[in-house]
């Protein structure tokens, strides 16, 4: 059958069992996935799979179930046993689809149909010559963790019980390579990767793979600095896992129930001038671009913060109700297996207009973040610890690198204390950021 | 809360372990206990029964071009979830998994393919996707099959399964109730029960063929504290590879009970001083330390691949004399523990360290035929989906001599690691951050206050030389689901009262 008339028909199925409401989100995937370590394939993996979750309202009650068995028999005592899941749940008047604005899903021209027709060979000599190049790099680099090369297909479904019937297909491709550079007993691993999801967008082999050695050269003598205070340069790539803490603490549920610093801030000045931060699923060809939501909303574009105001909590449609929120809700999904939540989907901070190089040149004494361990971000009390490595920045360049030092302070100082923002965006993912400067930080080392 | 380690042989042993080291895990301990039968109450779907003749003739299509090694992996996996918040059951969830994973392995090459279609079809494309790997003119003939007894680690006499969600709906309930009741400056409380059913049939071109019904529980109680401006969560659960008879309105209290404590103790917390001290961490909630900065390291693929920062120093002193580490996946009920890995290998006991030497590694299938050694039983995999990778199970720092009091009190200014929580680890590096979401201050051998933001940071190898005393105190409390390679895994782990001499603090506070 069909997957979507598949879906459709579950829909009805559950109306007919007696639920009010009902939604089915479906996934059909095919991936591949080759590894190559010191010029020969090590791993081909690949296949086809696919799933489904059902999630229905009764009487207010939620139910969700998912499977990977589409046979009659399986659906149909699937179907049932949803139903009847939602009988435990408590009623919430919260509880229920979204309420619709229809319209037409865009097409972000997410799929390359060229995919496909790789021939593994070619995949292979990918997967080697990244590895090859960036074992190259420099002398210093001794092992290999291995060159890779991934593509997928997916096609999403997503059908539910107030006429909402999409379906989209996107594709993805993805290499890179892993190498670990040595000097004496000491070992420093560095890797770097390219995702599109066009074959043509992607990097060049050489980019990617001079890159990953020298992501692994760098760290080689890397040491703890004594503990002070001193200006700290976020590299725009370490600075993703310090705002992905950010955007946790603007959770809407977190917000409800009062577990997020940010609970009592919207509208307010949280951050310096320079911060604008949009999520925005609509860039054409973005690898975190959506045509519709985890709930089966049309994506658009969000102001999350606006010129250093905290303009929305990212909500999903039942948190938003709960709350009493009027909102543009922002939903994702993590696959078939669990419902969809709250959650941003492709975040751009805003590029400033400075000259990366500039910032640096401009420090006398200063911490150059180019590795973060963990988020940092203590959601409920705002605190931020953060294990981390980089360079030392000595009279306007890069000094030596550093290791094992921690970046201490308080998430709503370190923003209003954002001075200088960089103009060296790179859309990578779905958290997107400029490097900036913080005017001061804790920066925790040797006593 | 209850230990889950086995009666007195068991503990005896791990007493024993620091002197006996080697020898003694050679021991087959398993003889104590039975072959169990899987409870009968989990229902699996017929179709995952692939006949002998079926796997056999999916074995030899999956070494038609020459690969030296063909597995078939089959799955049937039910989970189950129950969540309540905000005073109201939230919903209650379902899934069901089921598919075919197969592997050839030629050389150091894996190809692996799977499939969620279960049709003879279907599973012979599956198997001939996954031939490809090799390409030899000469084609091994697989051995026949010969179904294997295996004994149970598991302490399941009902399967969570069969326990319909309003029974696990009262266990919610009560530890809500206690939650609302224990404090009033605590807002929220969420509880929730979960449980996955999951059979394993593993057959191979060694003529392995084995099956399991592995069964994993959990009852986890979180809860927040508002008061003015200050903020503050505990936390507190019962898991492991235990069946629904081992929850009880009783279980719902205390784990309630434990979580609240936490959470209110929190409360006051003061920011934690930067610099170099002194730690003490407390038994049973610290073993992820263990299995995080120093297992993931002893992991087969990182010591063949020598990109792990032990990959030479086997037989050589990695840690002080009195610290030895094992990789245990027999240990009764615990959340690692399998009677087989996922490649069909008998679960077992494994030091890895002895006496601050680096006596072994953990391996799977591949990595233990690259590198001549022995197969331990920890190729583990997610699920069908993936092939698996050498993992660990429930890893532990044995136990020690030095009396917890004294360890306590040879402090004079230092961190009191009472529960270590979430960490990030470089496997080539070593290099560790750890946060600590429940930890104190020591002065002059006294816990004095709670303090917040404690970062743990250093490197894997240099805080094994560091760990100066270690307690009797063994036990294993630490559960949770460790990723590598995007595999999740249940694990769990463990450790006795144990002092490290100086750890680098990241703190707020300069
Ligand atoms: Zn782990």
């Amino acid at each position: 059958m069909n997957n979507k008339l598949l879906a459709e028909n579950i829909v009805k199925k559950v109306l007919k069992l007696g639920a009010d409401e009902a939604e089915v989100y479906l996934e059909n995937n095919r991936e591949f996935e080759l590894t190559v370590r010191n010029g020969d394939v090590e791993t081909i993996k690949q296949a086809t799979s696919k799933g489904l979750g059902l999630m229905v309202f009764k009487e207010k009650k939620l139910g969700f179930s998912y499977t990977s068995d589409f046979s009659d028999e399986s659906i149909e005592e699937f179907a049932k046993r949803t139903v009847q899941l939602s009988l435990v749940a408590d009623p919430k008047p919260w509880n229920g689809l979204p309420d619709f604005k229809k319209g037409k899903i865009k097409d972000f021209d997410l799929y390359d149909s060229s995919i496909a027709e790789i021939p593994n060979e070619k995949k292979i000599k990918i997967a080697k010559e990244v590895e090859k190049i960036a074992l190259a790099y420099d002398k210093r680099i001794t092992k290999s963790e291995g060159g890779y090369f991934r593509d997928s297909e997916r096609e999403t479904i997503l059908v539910n019980s107030k006429g909402i019937s999409y379906s989209s297909k996107r594709t993805g491709i993805y290499f890179g390579a892993d190498v670990v550079a040595g000097e004496g007993s000491e070992m420093q691993s560095g890797g770097w990767s390219s995702s599109k999801r066009h074959f043509k967008d992607l990097d060049t082999i050489e980019n990617v793979a001079k890159e990953a050695g020298k992501r692994a050269v760098e760290k080689l003598g890397a040491k703890p600095v004594p503990t002070q205070k001193a200006p700290v340069v976020f590299d725009r790539y370490a600075a993703r896992a310090f705002w992905a803490g950010i955007l946790f603490a603007m959770n809407g549920d977190s917000v409800y129930k009062k577990t997020t610093f940010l609970t009592e801030h919207l509208d307010k000045h949280i951050a310096s001038e320079l911060i604008t931060i949009i999520d925005d699923p609509t860039i054409p060809r973005h690898v975190a671009s959506l045509p519709f939501d985890g709930e089966g909303n049309i994506t658009r574009k969000n102001v999350l913060i606006d010129k250093g105001i905290l303009k929305m909590f990212i909500y999903d449609t039942i948190t938003a109700r709960k709350a009493g929120v009027k909102v543009n809700t922002i939903a994702s999904r993590y696959g078939y297996r669990s419902p969809a939540s709250a959650r941003f989907l492709n975040v751009v901070v805003q590029n400033g207009n400075v000259d990366r190089e500039k910032i640096v040149s401009g420090i006398k004494n200063g911490f150059y973040v180019k590795g973060l361990r963990g988020i940092g971000t203590d959601i409920p009390t705002g605190n931020y610890s953060c294990g981390s490595s980089g360079f030392w920045i000595k009279d306007g360049e890069i000094a030596f690198p550093v290791d094992g030092v921690t970046l201490g302070g308080n998430v709503l100082d370190m923003l209003k204390n954002i001075e200088v923002l960089a103009n060296d965006i790179d859309l990578r993912g779905s958290l997107n950021s400029p490097s900036f400067k913080i005017t001061e930080m804790a920066v925790g080392g040797k006593k | 809360m209850k230990k889950y380690l086995k009666p007195i042989p068991r503990r005896k042993f791990l007493k024993t372990g620091i002197t006996g080291g080697a020898i003694i895990a050679t021991l087959p301990v398993w003889k104590l206990f039975s072959f169990s039968a899987p409870p009968s109450d989990f229902h699996v779907n017929p179709a995952v029964n692939l006949s002998k003749e079926t796997l056999e003739k999916l074995i030899k299509i999956a070494l038609q071009h020459g690969g030296e090694f063909a597995e078939v992996y089959v799955e049937y996996s039910v989970g189950n979830q129950i969540f309540l918040e905000e005073n109201k059951i939230y919903g209650a969830g379902r899934g069901v998994d089921m598919g075919v994973g197969i592997r050839v392995l030629h050389g150091e090459k894996t190809g692996y393919a799977y499939s969620d279609d279960l049709s003879f079809e279907k599973l012979k494309q599956t198997a001939e996707v996954a031939s490809h790997i090799a390409a030899e003119k000469e084609v091994k003939e697989p051995v026949g099959l010969k179904s294997s007894k295996i004994p149970s680690y598991y302490l399941v006499k009902v399967s969570p399964d069969s326990i319909v969600p309003q029974d696990k709906a009262k266990l919610l309930w009560k530890a809500n109730s206690i939650g609302r009741e224990y404090d009033k400056k605590i807002n929220q409380v969420n509880v929730s029960f979960s449980d996955t059913n999951k059979k394993i049939i593993i057959a191979n071109s060694d003529g392995i063929w084995v099956e399991d019904v592995q069964t994993l529980s959990r009852f986890l109680v979180s809860i927040n504290v508002i008061k003015g401006d200050k903020r503050s969560r505990g936390y507190a659960y019962k898991d492991g590879t235990l069946g629904y008879e081992h929850y009880d309105l009783k279980v719902a209290e205390e784990i309630a009970k434990d979580a609240c404590r936490m959470a209110i103790a929190m409360l006051p917390a003061e920011s934690a001083p930067a610099g170099e001290y002194p730690i003490v961490m407390a038994k049973g909630h610290c073993g992820t330390f263990f299995h995080e900065a120093i297992g993931h390291s002893l992991e087969s693929d990182g010591i063949r691949k020598k990109t792990s920062c032990f990959w030479d120093k086997k037989g050589k002193e990695i840690a002080s004399k009195i610290s030895s580490l094992a990789d245990d996946g027999t240990v009764l009920g615990a959340r690692g523990s399998i009677n087989v890995d996922d490649e069909g290998t008998p679960s077992q006991n494994t030091i890895l360290i002895d006496k601050g030497k680096c006596v072994d590694f953990l391996n799977d299938r591949l990595n233990a035929k690259l590198m001549k050694a022995k197969l331990t039983g920890n190729g583990r995999r997610e699920s069908y989906q993936h092939y698996p990778l050498p993992r660990m199970t429930n890893t532990y720092l044995l136990a020690g001599e030095d009396d917890p009091e004294d360890i306590l009190k040879s402090v004079k200014k230092g961190i009191y690691v009472a529960r270590i929580g979430g960490g990030n680890v470089n496997w080539v590096t070593g290099r560790f951050v750890f946060s600590v979401p429940e930890g104190y201050l020591i002065e002059d051998g006294k816990i004095t206050k709670p303090l917040k933001g404690i970062q743990l940071m250093g490197s894997g190898p240099e805080v094994l030389k560091n760990i100066v005393m270690v307690g009797p105190d063994l036990e294993i409390l630490g559960g949770g689901t460790c990723g590598k390679d995007g595999q999740g895994k249940p694990v769990s782990d463990g450790n006795p009262t144990l002092k490290v001499s100086k750890i680098t603090i990241g703190g707020a506070k300069v």
